[in-house]
């Protein structure tokens, strides 16, 4: 007989030891964790890094130089007649006022000691752009009282000055340019030492319409701008009460067969198609064959809803979904018809889901380019902001993207700084939508 | 602690019950002042009623049983409640004995009243009668007000009924042996007695289901028993 | 006086409200509900229990045609509602479930204010010509709900926000607020702690002097307190119908006593 002893009760360890397989575990923990933090961690250094970028280098955008001249708005040269008749003064081009202003120019220069090599005014008048001219006429022609007296402007400076004082031009790079020399520069910054020059805040850089090539400190965002805007009402406009309601039927009413659930799987693969490929889709249908006219709002609006559609579809569906069945048979209980019981209880605490989902379809629409290319919103130059509603949607504009594009192409390096400050303008208003949608939805959510 | 239960159907099979308890016990109670009475009397009419009065006592009984296990059944009572509804079983059984009890009685007052009478014995025997009686309405009164110290009382008081048959056990033995012509009187005289005096012991049993019922544990004092017929062989006089 | 409790034990009302006979119910292929023939007395409580799985609350639901809902069930037979076929091709089920409403398992007031959730049902139904008619048959619905008292003065206050019990007494409301003939309740208690439920027993024992109520639940002791008659369903089956008394105290069949005395599952 063996002496077959009890087996070794195992020791009961102290909860205080850990023993080797905790540890590992623990350890192994410790390292995602680890990972986790420096994946947040190397995120936000690229946030920081994007958002310096783009700041620095579009911040300058928002500043231009101005010269500060006094003009003495001529009677004899401005309005022969003497008579301030308004068709006497349209007369008068921007040619004629050019003498007025390098008389000015002289002036203001002599005026200030400012030491300069160069003598003649239509030379010194290259340090302006050539729309000061312009800028004049139209104020004469607002306040024909003007005329006869000296009044204060504030007129933009050319594009190579503006450059120069922002650093972007240096000395060297004048040597090749045919508009101006060293010795503008030099006189540059005599009138900016004496105040004349002075950098300031740009407003129509926000507010105004494109420019041509050649004169970049003219460009500004402002009918670009009204463009989306107009192309963002009609996306809002058609998606989100097409997308809902498309997705409630979907949802709530239709049977449950195979053509339906082809139909699911078919929204599901549109949200992932490229956005050009609705471009071609707008260009035949709406422009080809409903013969709409190009480059107008509308049409884009039109292609955007239909990129927009799937992303609403998708996110109401989810957000029905979310809705627990018990409020639907509440409703039904109590002797609610099935739309009843949809469109009153469904549909409110759904809202949440939706509103975040049409907001961010629209943000997405709001910075696409690619479907705009092929109807003809790249490129097109605006001029003059749409004068009401209907010519808003209708007449051809450019969208905010677009013109930022645009601005990239341009061979001007001041252009480039110019869609860095679109960019932050884009920016601004997409942060300001998701800013709405949180807002929106906290509103909604709180009434649960 | 609130009175009522949020069932207020729950409180109305309860008073259902506690009504036919004590409808029930106004009956008992009738039963013993009226054998004793027509004992003392003789009226052999009263004490035909008291024989037929005990039919309605037993249906009672069996009306309060099938409601308590009707109650038990639908309303699964528990703690307080539960203790009302077994006190009122017991209490139930016990008050049908004491009937029956008092239908003996009446019984016996029938043959009695073919015999010579036994001076002096009829109105003891109908003073004991009349203290069981005080003793089972302080007894229902205490289940009412669920007063456990009266219902102690009414268990100390059957110390007295005790003594009461004693005194009439050595009573009768006595006119046994003067009288062989008054053996078979006396025996029916000694039959009721005792039966009065088990009649206390029912009647202490309901005082003990009370106590039981207000504090949740049967009395563990002992009875005062102080019926030594049984036990002590020295009670009757040489 | 002493008999009247016991009299009013027994089933107060002969008339029927509701006949079925012969309902079979299919899920797809599962034959559900089998050879089912009971009549429910109008103005009582009547329980159903069974244990789980055994198609009570698939015959509840069929009262109210709430199956039709679910698109692979299929109901045959015959249910009356006061003598009238409730699966005719004429009857509109919105309209048939003003009058048979019911209360669900787990209290689902709308995500509105008390107020409003009470008078939705009468406002789709256009039970009231004003504002006033509305106001009064709100109060009327939250008394009879025994939970005036604790709104009155927060009747905008979300639905939302009150307690379990509480909840699911303004779901009761809701529910008599249509003036239905008849309440369903679906195991209205099994989300509810002890007191809560209680007092909706207590409550729906006040119910039955307006309505005639049919509850589903799995609890035999709340079916044994509330009713007046209790069906016993087992695997599709009724095995048994009766005045609850007697069945807690003497089932006729044994399965009954088997699963009361819960000798099966």
């Amino acid at each position: 007989m063996t002496d077959a002893s009890l087996p070794e009760p195992r020791h009961a360890r102290s909860l205080k030891e850990v023993d080797a397989r905790t540890n590992q575990r623990n350890r192994a923990e410790t390292r995602f964790r680890a990972y986790g933090i420096a994946a947040v961690a190397t995120g936000l250094v690229f946030l920081l890094v994007l958002l310096g970028a783009i700041l620095f280098n579009g911040v300058g955008a928002f500043q231009q130089t101005f010269i500060n001249v006094p003009v003495y708005l001529d009677p004899a040269k401005l309005d022969k007649n003497g008579e301030r008749n308004i068709e006497d003064i349209k007369k008068v081009s921007t040619f004629g006022y050019n003498p007025l202003i390098e008389q000015a120019l002289l002036d203001a220069v002599q005026e200030s000691g400012a030491k300069t090599e160069l003598d003649s005014a239509a030379d010194m008048k290259k340090l302006l752009s050539a729309s000061a001219a312009a800028q004049i006429r139209d104020t004469v022609i607002a306040n024909p009282e003007l005329i006869g007296q000296t009044v204060d402007f504030r007129l933009l400076a050319a594009s190579r000055v503006d450059g120069y004082l922002k650093g972007r031009v240096q000395r060297e790079d004048v040597t090749r340019d045919k508009n101006i020399d060293v010795t503008h520069l030099d006189l540059t910054d005599e009138l900016h030492d004496a105040g004349i020059i002075t950098k300031g805040f740009n407003m129509a850089f926000i507010t105004g319409a494109d420019a041509s090539e050649s004169r970049p400190e003219q460009a500004g965002l402002g009918v670009s701008m009204l463009g989306s805007f107009f192309m963002m009402l009609v996306v809002l406009g058609l998606s989100l009460p097409i997308g809902v309601a498309a997705s409630i039927y979907l949802e709530e009413f239709a049977p449950q067969n195979r053509f339906t659930d082809l139909i699911e799987v078919n929204i599901s693969n549109l949200a992932a198609v490229p956005s050009i490929v609705f471009g071609i889709l707008g260009l035949a249908a709406f422009i080809q064959f409903a013969h709409l006219p190009q480059s107008a709002p509308l049409v884009g609006g039109l292609t955007l809803t239909l990129m927009t559609l799937p992303t609403i579809v998708i996110s109401t569906r989810a957000s029905l979904k979310s809705v627990p069945p018990s409020i639907r048979d509440a409703a039904l209980g109590v002797g609610a018809s099935k739309m009843q019981a949809v469109f009153h209880h469904v549909l409110p605490m759904a809202m949440p889901g939706i509103l975040t989902g049409t907001i961010i379809g629209l943000a997405q629409a709001l910075g696409e380019t690619a479907p705009l290319l092929l109807i003809g919103m790249v490129g097109y130059i605006a001029t003059n902001p749409p004068e009401g509603l209907a010519s808003g949607f209708l007449d051809p504009n450019s969208a905010m993207p677009a013109q930022i594009f645009e601005w990239a192409k341009r061979a001007d390096p001041a252009y480039y700084e110019r869609a860095w400050g679109g960019i932050i303008i884009l920016l601004v208003f997409l942060m300001t939508m998701n800013i709405i949608a949180i807002i929106l939805r906290r509103r909604f959510e709180r009434r649960w | 602690m609130s009175d009522t239960h949020i069932a207020s159907a729950f409180d109305r099979d309860l008073e259902t019950i506690q009504a036919l308890i004590m409808k029930m016990g106004g009956l008992v109670e009738k039963a013993i002042l009226d054998a004793a009475t027509s004992m003392e009397t003789r009226d052999e009419e009263l004490a035909e009623q008291v024989r037929s009065g005990d039919q309605a006592i037993d249906k009672l009984e069996e009306q309060i049983n099938e409601e308590a296990a009707r109650v038990i059944a639908l309303r699964a009572p528990t703690a307080i409640d539960l203790r009302v509804i077994l006190t009122v079983m017991k209490i139930a059984g016990n008050l049908e004995r004491i009937g029956d009890y008092a239908k003996n009685m009446a019984k016996r007052t029938t043959v009695l009243s073919q015999m010579t009478p036994i001076n002096g014995s009829s109105a003891a025997l109908r003073r004991m009668a009349r203290e069981v009686e005080r003793m089972l309405r302080s007894a229902l009164d205490a289940y009412i007000q669920r007063d456990a110290d009266l219902a102690h009382d009414v268990v100390l008081r059957d110390h007295d009924v005790d003594q009461m048959y004693n005194a009439l056990f050595r009573e009768f033995l006595t006119f046994m042996m003067e009288d062989p012509r008054n053996i078979t009187p006396c025996m029916h005289l000694h039959f009721i007695a005792k039966n009065t005096e088990r009649m206390g012991d029912h009647v202490t049993s309901i005082a003990e289901q009370v106590i039981y019922l207000v504090t949740g544990d049967m009395p563990d004092d002992p009875r005062p028993k102080q019926d030594r017929t049984s036990t002590d062989p020295n009670v009757a006089p040489n | 006086m002493y008999d009247a409790p016991t009299l009013e034990r027994d089933v107060t009302q002969a008339t029927t409200k509701f006949s079925a006979r012969n309902v079979q119910v299919w899920y797809g292929d599962t034959h559900a509900i089998k050879d089912v023939d009971v009549d429910i007395e109008d103005k009582t409580v009547t329980a159903f229990i069974g244990p789980s799985g055994c198609g009570k609350s698939t015959f509840l639901r069929c009262l109210n045609r709430m199956n039709d809902t679910i698109d692979v069930c299929r109901v045959e037979g015959d249910i009356r509602l006061d003598g009238e076929d409730i699966y005719d091709k004429k009857v509109d089920p919105v309209q048939l479930r003003a009058k048979v409403g019911m209360v669900f398992q787990k209290p689902n007031p709308f995500p509105k204010s008390i107020y409003d959730n009470i008078a939705y049902g009468p406002r789709i139904h256009g039970l009231a010509r004003s504002k006033a008619e509305l106001d009064e048959i709100v109060e009327n619905a939250l008394r009879r709900g025994a939970i005036w008292d604790e709104v009155k003065d927060r009747l905008d206050a979300p639905g939302t926000g009150l307690s379990g019990g509480q909840q699911q007494r303004l779901c009761i409301a809701r529910a008599v607020a249509t003036q239905p003939e008849v309440l369903l309740m679906d195991e209205p208690c099994s989300a509810l702690d002890p007191i809560a439920t209680a007092q909706v027993e207590e409550l729906i024992d006040e119910l039955r002097a307006n309505f005639s109520v049919i509850i589903v639940t799995h609890s035999m002791q709340q079916a044994a307190r509330v009713s007046q008659k209790t069906a016993f369903f087992h695997l599709g089956e009724l095995v048994e119908f009766g005045e609850t008394g007697h069945i807690f105290t003497n089932p006729e069949d044994e399965r009954t006593e088997s699963y009361i005395t819960g000798r099966i599952g």
